[in-house]
């Protein structure tokens, strides 16, 4: 089943058209990714236009090689001009920075490609082997599951909110507002058009996007007048050949540094929320950690840049396995490829493996490929790159929002949604202005019309309210959504307040009750593993006196990326 | 007035907010047919970002008002910090106004002009610079879109008249 689905796979994602525009898709993510204040996430939202006139495979195979690019271009401008290109790659500047200015350059931008390519290619196969697996849960799934898991998937917004929780969940629910607007897909009633003929249809998801994230991040970058008139490296870059063999050798030769990374990457790219911005710093600290020589780190150390550029690759692997087995979104860009999948008219769901399996294992497969061409690329993108640090901000600014206003028409050839884009470019830009968190909202945005879907298509089959609790899944969804909740503050309260001391015991005993509820004898095994793991937290706690240890607290903060 | 600050005025205006929307969800069309009524969803999330709202407010209001010595309101402020991105919106709001007139290809193209020149400065070497970054940049990405994907943008009454 497996390989005939890889090979249905293969026949339809080998054609010399979509291997073309996903390199262009690999070369554009590079680029974007290289340049400071455009994100992985505005690449890949860029990109949407384009695919609109692709069928479903095509198109998303070009979005994934623009993601795999994207993670990779941050390490050039990372490296060359200390300017982390994207946040995920902000821990790769600690070491490739010092030393591309100690003379080696080439060496490190070397050990960041291959890296990336190894960390890409080892969550590339836990993907391929875990989502299906993963994927085969989501076949117990009733309608009421599948709303507690969005509402699962809803709480993340906490996670994203970053230092002001309130705000992050206002700017989620104000996402699940602005999905209310037009056209009610269950019952066909226009809802909050206020008399206005185009509103009844509802805003496009699109350019709802492109406005929210990619409008108001480029008047971001021009704000400052004296920056928006400099190009990214004033003086011009520098060329420099990539040193591939000796770091090819070098990569190989730190295997157990490579291989605990990627899997830091992966686990991170799975959990909710916490995505490559995340995992580069853990994997840094973790390397630092386990090294014999952690005052190396720095000042240009060789394990300094294959922890954070493996990890952040990986970790796109396992945001796809949230993404793909779940049908929820890891991270913001796995938030923008499920808007695709809606654009397509593919709804993204626990059944997605099941019953799209070529597209499904298509991209698969074009995560696999995106990386070869990620490393077959980058010496050649890197040219590009520095010709484009010689643009000046503005006009890259000036250029880009235009291709919005273009690619945004192109969707369904209404000028209203290039109003729509106008429009969302001011709300971005005042919330941005005003500290609120912009990620919330697109996963509001995106979710909130499965979500009512959901919610109605469970009470159309019962209206009985109690088989939210009662049915085991459900359950177990709405208590981890309760202390998805709560996690920002367990974050920031850890090593501080006693209370955080019962957070993980509690959490874990508390999932016990789904566990036992499914039945099976794996399952209660994992019921009894998590209650005694709980107790013995809450025992070891009780030993310590119920002290709390300041080493615990200082957690990376979740960031936008 | 003195626990007045700027989140306040966002709070304020979110509930303000919540309750046009509250007050437009009773102009959904009822129906005899479905358990959840299409007004339902909505009103589920309106509750739910009222809370929000009013949180934030008692948040804000506790907080007080902004420290001694922060820099005070000013229109010309505002207006001096935000220049560029004021002349970006002002222009893309002219742009879209005009799209009717002018179409995709001359607006993007005297859009992008304007906005590196008001951005970028008008000297006479700029001005001949900025006029081939609009006209090659919005070109080609008008003429991959028409060509290459077979979008018709609106071609502007402009050429249709003359």
């Amino acid at each position: 089943m497996l390989f005939d689905n890889i090979a249905a796979a293969f026949h339809e994602l080998f054609v010399f058209e979509t291997m073309f525009l996903m390199m262009v898709g690999v070369v554009a993510g590079l680029i974007a990714g290289g340049v400071p204040g455009f994100t992985i996430a505005m690449a890949v939202v860029l990109t949407l236009p384009f695919t609109f006139g692709m069928d479903a495979v095509q198109g998303l195979a070009v979005m994934m090689g623009v993601f795999v690019g994207g993670l990779s271009g941050g390490l050039m401008s990372g490296i060359l001009t200390g300017i982390p290109g994207t946040p995920s790659s902000v821990a790769t500047t600690f070491d490739g920075f010092p030393m591309a200015r100690a003379g080696r350059p080439g060496f490190a931008l070397g050990l960041g490609v291959w890296s990336s390519f190894f960390g890409g290619i080892i969550s590339a196969v836990l993907l391929v082997t875990l989502a299906p697996q993963l994927a085969r849960i989501g076949l117990e799934f009733q309608q009421w599951d599948y709303f507690a898991l969005v509402v699962f998937a809803l709480t993340i917004t906490a996670s994203l909110a970053g230092e002001n929780l309130i705000k992050g969940l206002i700017a989620g629910a104000l996402g699940l507002l602005v999905a209310t607007v037009g056209e009610d897909e269950i019952n066909g009633i226009a809802r909050f058009h206020f008399g206005n003929e185009a509103l009844k249809q509802g805003f496009g998801f699109l350019p709802v996007l492109i406005g929210l994230f990619a409008f108001s991040q480029l008047l971001s970058d021009i704000q400052d007048r004296v920056r928006a008139r400099q190009s990214l490296a004033e003086g011009g870059g520098v060329a420099v050949k990539v040193e591939h063999r000796k770091a090819i050798a070098a990569v190989l030769k730190r295997w157990g540094n490579l291989l605990r990374s990627s899997l830091i990457g992966v686990f991170t790219g799975i959990l909710p929320a916490a995505g490559s911005s995340i995992s580069n710093i853990l994997a840094y600290d973790q390397a630092k950690k386990a090294s014999r020589e952690p005052e190396k780190f720095g000042t240009g150390c060789e394990d300094g840049i294959i922890a954070p550029e493996s990890a952040n690759n990986a970790t796109a692997g396992g945001a796809l396995i949230t993404m793909m087995a779940l049908g929820i979104p890891g991270d913001i860009v796995t938030a923008v490829m499920l808007g695709a999948l809606l654009i397509h008219d593919v709804i993204p769901s626990p059944t997605f493996i099941t019953e799209t399996p070529v597209l499904a294992y298509s991209l698969f497969l074009a995560f696999f490929v995106a990386h070869f061409m990620m490393v077959a690329l980058q010496s050649y993108t890197l040219r590009l790159f520095v010709l484009i640090t010689k643009v000046r901000m503005y006009v890259l600014t000036s250029v880009i929002l235009v291709y919005c206003a273009i690619g945004v028409f192109a969707l369904s050839n209404i000028a209203f949604d290039i109003w729509t884009l106008f429009w969302f470019g001011i709300l971005g830009y005042l919330m941005r202005i005003f500290g609120f968190p912009l990620a919330p909202m697109i996963l509001g945005v995106v979710l909130g019309r499965i979500a009512e879907q959901w919610l109605a298509r469970a009470l159309a089959r019962s209206e009985d309210l109690s088989h939210f609790i009662t049915s085991p899944w459900s359950l177990f969804f709405l208590l981890l959504a309760a202390f998805s909740v709560f996690f920002p503050k367990y974050q920031a309260d850890r090593g501080k307040k006693t209370w955080t001391l019962f957070y993980p015991a509690i959490f874990m005993i508390s999932l016990c009750v789904p566990a036992f509820m499914m039945g099976g004898a794996v399952r209660i095994v994992l019921g009894i593993l998590l209650i005694a793991m709980g107790v013995r937290s809450l025992v070891k706690h009780h030993r310590n006196g119920w002290k709390v240890d300041p080493a615990a607290s200082g957690a990376p903060q979740l960031r936008e990326g | 007035m003195s626990r007045l600050n700027r989140d306040v005025y966002i709070a304020i205006l979110l509930l303000l907010l919540c309750g046009a929307f509250f007050a437009a969800s009773f102009d959904i069309r009822k129906i005899d047919y479905g358990i959840l009524t299409a007004a339902a969803w909505p009103r589920i999330i309106l509750v739910a970002l009222t809370v929000l709202s009013l949180i934030y407010l008692v948040q804000s209001l506790r907080r007080g008002a902004p420290p001694e010595g922060t820099k005070s309101f000013s229109i010309k402020g505002v207006i001096d910090k935000y220049r560029n991105p004021f002349w970006c919106y002002a222009l893309f709001l002219l742009f879209l106004l005009t799209l009717e007139y002018l179409g995709m290809l001359i607006g993007g193209v005297l859009f992008v002009f304007c906005l590196l020149t008001v951005i970028g400065g008008a000297s006479k070497r700029n001005l001949i610079i900025h006029a081939l970054i609009a006209v090659i940049m919005v070109g080609a990405m008008w003429a991959l879109f028409t060509f290459g994907l077979g979008v018709i943008f609106p071609q502007g009454e402009i050429f249709t008249t003359l």
